[in-house]
């Protein structure tokens, strides 16, 4: 359960302040996943580096299942699997490596990493590439060693940014796959996109973010209900104000 | 295990995997310091017996004036030659190390029992003409005294009225500290491994793996960004030291290589001493690159300010060159100045006292703890992890 209220976040930079998120709220449950969704800058991004603390935001606060992430943020983090946006995985060490490296960092014993290395890999598809050093791993390779690394200690949170941004066809259907898997396994999933078919086949919930603020957010129906559109897609272009960063 | 030592064991884990760049960085120093010892000893060597015992070849200007001086000096093992045209110019252009000239009015002056001229033209800033300068001064002095002598005794005076002192320099050098001088470039070379020696993983952990940006998932970890960071030093620090060892390890190797006269102490004694010198050294030059490299926004910037960082072990040395002074206390708290000091004394066989290494350690792990304190808040800096 992760809830965020009243986040807000600016960034000086040469030309003046950016308001990047102000007053994003909503709250993701266990065992659905909730997609935020908007365009290219729309402060996705921001908001989920927010939930993880990688940032504190300027107001509001975040609380992950009930631990204010502001006055306890490792435990916060203990509780989080996190696919950043830049998935950084370490070239010179092979996959399985990647994912011991951060279940080390988790406290987890070689026995654990084991087993849950071999758990995950069989779920993502990647027996094949696991002993390889990552360097000259696909887009999709690297994604999957990124999510199981993130995902290493079995945390009930996961939060994923762009998941599947650059996979082919084969390889996005596999992670769709992953992400429902991780739904029925009791947990809160919430993953970012900027392409509206990705989070209608997926999301229980929806939170639309454009220009740094929720412009909406409910169920795929609730969405359609409020504004009064039969496709999701024209309720998407409603309640963003334009076509932008609709289509990838 | 501690998050800290599991950082440090995947960056050693990391770096080992690139093969080549830990063979040069560990290598390149090792081998050139045995070429530098062993190439300038036998050079240094070569030129110390042949300018001492060689006949010493000197232009003279007026040898005709003068034959029992050349006489005298050729039973000293010094050959007059033909003067060039010009001697000043000779000595200008590097022709000549040292010329003689020997007055027009020698003659006279000589038979009138008048103190008679004989010009050295030497170039003082040059070190080659400092040898033969020395001999041929010292044969002309040998000369006036023989003949000053023998016209005292002519004049039926004792010589020794007109000798009231002999002036008798005593060289209390010792082989060893002989050596240290002429090997003075030594501590900057130890130094500079020391210092410099981890900075291409501190860089690459820090900076690099920012421009990676794989630092924003390992900070999405609960490890703690002190434990982290300190992970990544300790790790350099591990590198540094390996890189250390093999310094000494070819430093011992060079002199033991070296050519005989070329010695100083490199007991397995003056070995440790030195390691125990440069270890706070690593951790200095680890921390500060830490600070650097968390606090630019690349590896290219990081790496822009090796070249300051190469210059700044040497900056006492170029102080000592112009001003040289003695060996206080208050050196050893001042960076590099210190370890130069501390390593030339342990070269030179001297002895260094507890309080000499308590105030040198006591200063080095101050410095390196504050820089660490300053990295630590570099890293809890928000834009640490997000590249671009």
């Amino acid at each position: 359960m992760i809830e965020a209220n009243g986040l807000s976040k600016a960034f000086k930079t040469r030309t003046g302040t950016v308001q990047a998120v102000s007053d994003v709220g909503f709250s993701a449950r266990d065992g659905e996943i909730t997609g935020l969704l908007g365009p290219n800058g729309a402060g996705k991004t921001t908001t989920l580096r927010m939930l993880y603390t990688l940032m504190s935001p300027d107001r509001g606060s975040v609380r992950v299942d009930g631990i204010d992430a502001a006055r306890d943020p490792d435990a916060a983090r203990r509780r989080l699997g996190v696919l950043p946006d830049a998935r950084g995985v370490y070239k010179r060490l092979t996959a399985r490596e990647n994912i011991a490296y951060f279940g080390r960092l988790h406290g987890m014993s070689d026995a654990d990493i084991r087993e849950r290395t071999r758990a995950l890999s069989q779920a993502l598809e990647m027996d094949d590439i696991l002993d390889r050093q990552t360097e000259g791993f696909s887009q999709g390779q690297r994604t999957k060693t990124a999510i199981a690394r993130a995902v290493v200690h079995d945390p009930r949170n996961v939060i994923l940014d762009e998941p599947t941004n650059g996979l082919d066809v084969m390889t996005t259907r596999a992670m769709r796959g992953f992400l429902r898997q991780l739904r029925e396994e009791g947990r809160c999933v919430i993953f970012s996109s900027h392409i509206m078919q990705e989070v209608a086949a997926l999301c229980d919930r929806i939170v639309v973010i454009a220009k740094g603020t929720v412009v909406a957010q409910g169920t795929p129906d609730e969405l359609r209900t409020l504004t009064g559109e039969e496709n999701l897609e024209d309720a998407f272009v409603r309640v963003i104000g334009s076509e932008e960063g609709l289509y990838a | 295990m501690n998050p800290m030592f599991v950082v440090m064991m995947k960056e050693l884990v990391d770096l080992a995997r690139d093969r080549r760049t830990v063979l040069i960085s560990l290598l390149m120093g090792p081998i050139l310091i045995v070429g530098l010892v062993v190439g300038m000893g036998a050079v240094m060597q070569k030129k110390m017996t042949t300018q001492m015992e060689k006949t010493l070849e000197v232009p003279l200007v007026g040898a005709e004036r003068a034959p029992n001086l050349v006489a005298f000096l050729a039973e000293h093992n010094i050959e007059a030659t033909e003067p060039p045209e010009d001697a000043e110019t000779a000595i200008a252009q590097q022709d000549a190390d040292v010329i003689l000239r020997i007055s027009p009015n020698y003659a006279e002056d000589w038979r009138a029992g008048k103190p008679a001229l004989v010009e050295i033209l030497h170039d003082s800033t040059r070190d080659d003409s400092r040898i033969p300068v020395a001999r041929v001064s010292s044969v002309l002095r040998g000369y006036a005294q023989q003949v000053g002598a023998l016209r005292l005794l002519s004049r039926g005076v004792d010589p020794g009225v007109g000798m009231p002192l002999i002036p008798a320099p005593v060289d209390l050098a010792t082989p060893m500290s002989r050596v240290g001088q002429a090997l003075a470039f030594l501590p900057y070379f130890l130094i500079m491994s020391a210092f410099l020696g981890g900075a291409y993983l501190v860089i690459d952990v820090t900076a690099g793996e920012r421009e990676r940006q794989s630092l924003e998932p390992l900070l999405a970890t609960p490890a703690s960004r002190r434990a982290i960071m300190s992970g990544k030093i300790l790790a350099a620090c591990v590198f540094g030291v390996m890189s250390l060892v093999l310094m000494l390890a070819a430093f011992k190797a060079a002199f033991w290589l070296a050519p005989a006269g070329v010695k100083v102490d490199v007991s397995l004694l003056a070995m440790a001493k030195l390691l125990l010198i440069l270890l706070p050294t690593v951790l200095f030059g680890t921390c500060l690159l830490t600070v650097i490299s968390a606090s630019v926004k690349s590896v290219k910037e990081a790496q822009s300010y090796m070249s300051l960082l190469f210059l700044l072990p040497m900056l006492p040395t170029f102080f000592l060159l112009i001003s040289p002074v003695k060996n206080e206390l208050w050196m050893l708290a001042v960076p590099f100045l210190s370890q130069n000091q501390m390593i030339m004394m342990v070269l030179r066989g001297e002895t260094l006292t507890m309080l000499d290494w308590s105030l040198y350690t006591a200063v080095g792990v101050a410095v390196s703890a504050a820089l660490w304190w300053i990295a630590a808040r570099m890293y809890h800096r928000e834009h640490l992890a997000v590249s671009g």
